[in-house]
């Protein structure tokens, strides 16, 4: 294994030594896909706008409508209204992000802040979106603050509250007397104070900028109650035009890794270094298992820091880092044993590679690596089924947003690893057949 | 230390290798001379296990295999195209060779670095290879084989397209690991070379061994008569004799010698003798 070690770290070595190389082979399909994400930006999805949310008004009371009413003259929400069924239907296809419902009781709720009881809001959202549920939460939790400042400085609303609590306490028998006489008799003075203000002013000192100052003190007390709502996503369109490229990035890195991996092992012929290879106490599955494993190495490697690239540069997240994972390990095995076979098509460097690149290139035309399989026409589609490459940008698609289960990863990984272990076993016999 | 016995081995209906004997002793270092085409490369292919043979056996050391990949590691292969990493430099590549042949840790260190300071390319060590010399490349091409310290050493033309200076380093070199006790196949088409370094010399032609001795046995039997070239005054003669004291006692008497000299034969003759003068291209 060791020896196997070696030969891996040389090939990754060269590689990175051959500056051409390195170019087109990591950041040619970065530019690549920047430059189309570019031009389909606006045809895949929302991009890093508003997010996109349905709002269900149960309770349609004054409270709810101006809380909806806020949401929407909001610059984080992008607000539609609707019926739950619908709203829910919306967040399932991946139209809305989530939906908001102001459940039935919603006035009530925000009439008994006095009461030490919350403002119920419930929120429907994709279980596995954990960062987009905290985000709406957090914005939820301040809209709602807002609301509950909005009721503290509105005398009206204050006296309401004020007389409402005066006759609960007034019909409660469990308190006893003398406490009854003084809660009734301070919630009455309440209500004659807030009488006695002029207009609708605030009812105490804001902040510099206007906000918040009567809040000051409410630190640790939640006056929101989120409920949240698990809504399974059926995706089925790219968030954003990047969740097209990437997996043609990914594509031409593969493309890449292999036509040069396989033109590093005819280079092995041509200049001598396979016999001495040979005469090394190694048997040449030593020397193919050194190869493979580099170009393995490389294009994962490569993929890997393509893929981080375009999660921190583009936002694009996957719907599941796992079957990301099985989706690229699957495509580099594919494009290993595609490597090992293009290194036989020819008995030099020039004729490898313009064979090899030819027939690399066939692949990605049909098979999604230049026009986007969503593009596609039928027919074409159906012709991109006999490509490697359109197996590697399903898997890489099923995984980020087309939402593929593990059991609908199987086809096109299957397939890819098939290919791989096909394409390295026919390689490996011709070049066993042709080593000496 | 080697032995090749009855080998055979043909690509397609050509014959490369036709039931060649030969054995190599512990220590010398043995020429393997041939016309271009005459199963040279295939002979020591076979020999240093890079190449099975159709038929016949090859012993290395104790009775070993050369296919057996652990046996390869008791031979070192200098091949006549540059094996090298040009875009490594020369101390990785001996590393990477290195660790090929087992080797790790200090003892790898110590071996680059001793492989280094035999072929005088310490102070470029750390040099990437395509900015070498040809003649350095050769040299590290040597060093190469001798990273795991081999007994037995294959240099194929190891002297080609370098100039004096390094031709006459590399034998420096081939002369000090004889001086070791190492055991050196060496194959050239410069007849001088293999003159000066070998101790014996096998020609072959058409994969069968055509002579094997000394190269001052393969002189005398195969060499032909000595040449006297003589001027009388109407330009040079030549004279093919075996008793030339005679021949030149003859002309002086005659007074046709003005001047004359000695052609003896040498190994290029006697590689003419047995393989001919026509062209091999």
């Amino acid at each position: 294994m060791r020896r196997i070690a070696a030969l891996a770290c040389k090939d990754l070595r060269l590689l990175q030594r051959d500056r051409v190389g390195f170019f087109f082979v990591f950041f040619f399909p970065l530019i690549y896909s920047v430059f189309f994400g570019a031009i389909f930006s606006g045809a895949g999805g929302g991009g890093m706008g508003a997010m996109k949310i349905a709002l269900v008004d149960e309770d349609e009371s004054d409270a709810s409508q101006q809380f909806g009413r806020l949401l929407e003259e909001s610059t984080e929400f992008d607000v539609t209204r609707s019926r739950r069924a619908e709203a829910t239907d919306m967040v399932r296809r991946g139209d809305r992000s989530a939906y908001v419902v102001l459940p039935q009781g919603f006035q009530e709720s925000v009439d008994r802040i006095f009461q030490a009881e919350s403002i119920r809001i419930a929120i429907g959202v994709d279980p596995g979106r954990k960062a987009e549920s905290a985000m709406i939460r957090g914005l939820l939790t301040q809209y709602a603050f807002r609301t509950l400042q909005d009721t503290l400085t509105d005398r009206l609303s204050m006296r309401r509250q004020a007389q409402s609590a005066r006759a609960r306490i007034e019909a409660d028998d469990e308190i006893d007397p003398v406490t009854k006489t003084l809660l009734v008799r301070f919630m009455t003075e309440i209500d004659f104070l807030m009488a006695g203000l002029p207009g609708n002013e605030p009812a105490g000192v804001k902040n510099a900028d206007g906000s918040g100052g009567d809040l000051a003190g409410l630190d640790g007390w939640n006056p929101v109650d989120i409920e949240v709502e698990s809504v399974l996503k059926e995706r089925i369109h790219p968030r954003s035009s990047y969740e097209i490229t990437m997996p043609q990035a990914f594509v031409w890195l593969l493309l890449g890794c292999s036509a040069a991996f396989a033109v590093s092992l005819v280079m092995e012929r041509t200049r001598g270094t396979l016999i001495r290879l040979k005469s090394a106490p190694i048997t040449l599955a030593h020397i193919l298992a050194g190869k493979a494993l580099a170009c393995f190495l490389a294009t994962l490697g490569g993929l890997a820091v393509l893929f981080a690239i375009f999660r921190l540069a583009f936002s694009v997240r996957p719907d599941s880092y796992p079957l990301l994972l099985l989706a690229l390990i699957s495509a580099a095995v594919a494009f290993v044993g595609i490597m090992m076979l293009i290194s036989v098509m020819g008995k030099t460097e020039a004729s490898v590679g313009g064979i090899g690149w030819a027939f690399l290139l066939l692949m990605a035309m049909t098979g999604g690596g230049m026009i986007p399989l969503m593009f596609m026409p039928g027919w074409m589609k159906t012709v991109s089924d006999f490509s490697f490459v359109k197996w590697s940008v399903l898997a890489v698609e099923g995984a980020v947003w087309r939402g593929f289960s593990l059991a609908e990863m199987l086809a096109p990984c299957g397939i890819l690893i098939g290919i791989g272990l096909v394409s390295f076993l026919v390689g490996v016999r011709v070049f066993k057949a042709t080593a000496d | 230390m080697l032995k090749l016995n009855q080998i055979h081995k043909a690509f397609g209906s050509m014959k490369a290798v036709d039931g060649l004997t030969l054995e190599i002793l512990e220590g010398e270092v043995f020429g393997l001379l041939g016309p271009n085409g005459a199963g040279k490369t295939t002979t020591v292919n076979i020999a240093v296990g890079l190449l099975a043979a159709d038929e016949g056996t090859v012993e290395i050391g104790d009775g070993h295999s050369p296919l057996d990949a652990a046996s390869r590691a008791l031979i070192g292969v200098a091949p006549q195209a540059l094996a090298l990493y040009e875009e490594l430099t020369g101390r990785e590549n001996l590393a990477f060779f290195g660790r090929l042949q087992g080797l790790g840790g200090g003892a790898l260190k110590s071996r680059v670095t001793s492989a280094l300071d035999f072929v005088d390319l310490g102070d470029r060590a750390g040099d990437l290879v395509k900015k070498y010399s040809g003649g350095m490349k050769r040299r590290l091409n040597l060093a190469c084989a001798l990273i795991h310290d081999p007994p037995l050493i294959l240099l194929d033309e190891p002297t080609a397209g370098v100039d004096p200076q390094s031709r006459n380093a590399l034998y420096e070199n081939i002369k000090a690991l004889r001086a070791e006790g190492r055991t050196i196949i060496y194959t050239t088409h410069y007849m001088e070379e293999a003159q000066k370094l070998c101790d014996r010399v096998g020609i072959i032609d058409v994969g069968r061994l055509l002579a094997l001795d000394s190269v001052e046995g393969l002189i005398d039997s195969h060499g032909g008569a000595s040449a006297l070239v003589v001027d009388g005054g109407d330009g040079e003669e030549r004279i093919e004799t075996d008793d030339p004291v005679a021949e030149l006692t003859g002309l002086k008497s005659a007074g046709r010698l003005k001047s004359f000299r000695l052609d003896r034969p040498d190994l290029e003759q006697v590689f003419l003798n047995l393989t001919g003068r026509k062209l091999r291209d």
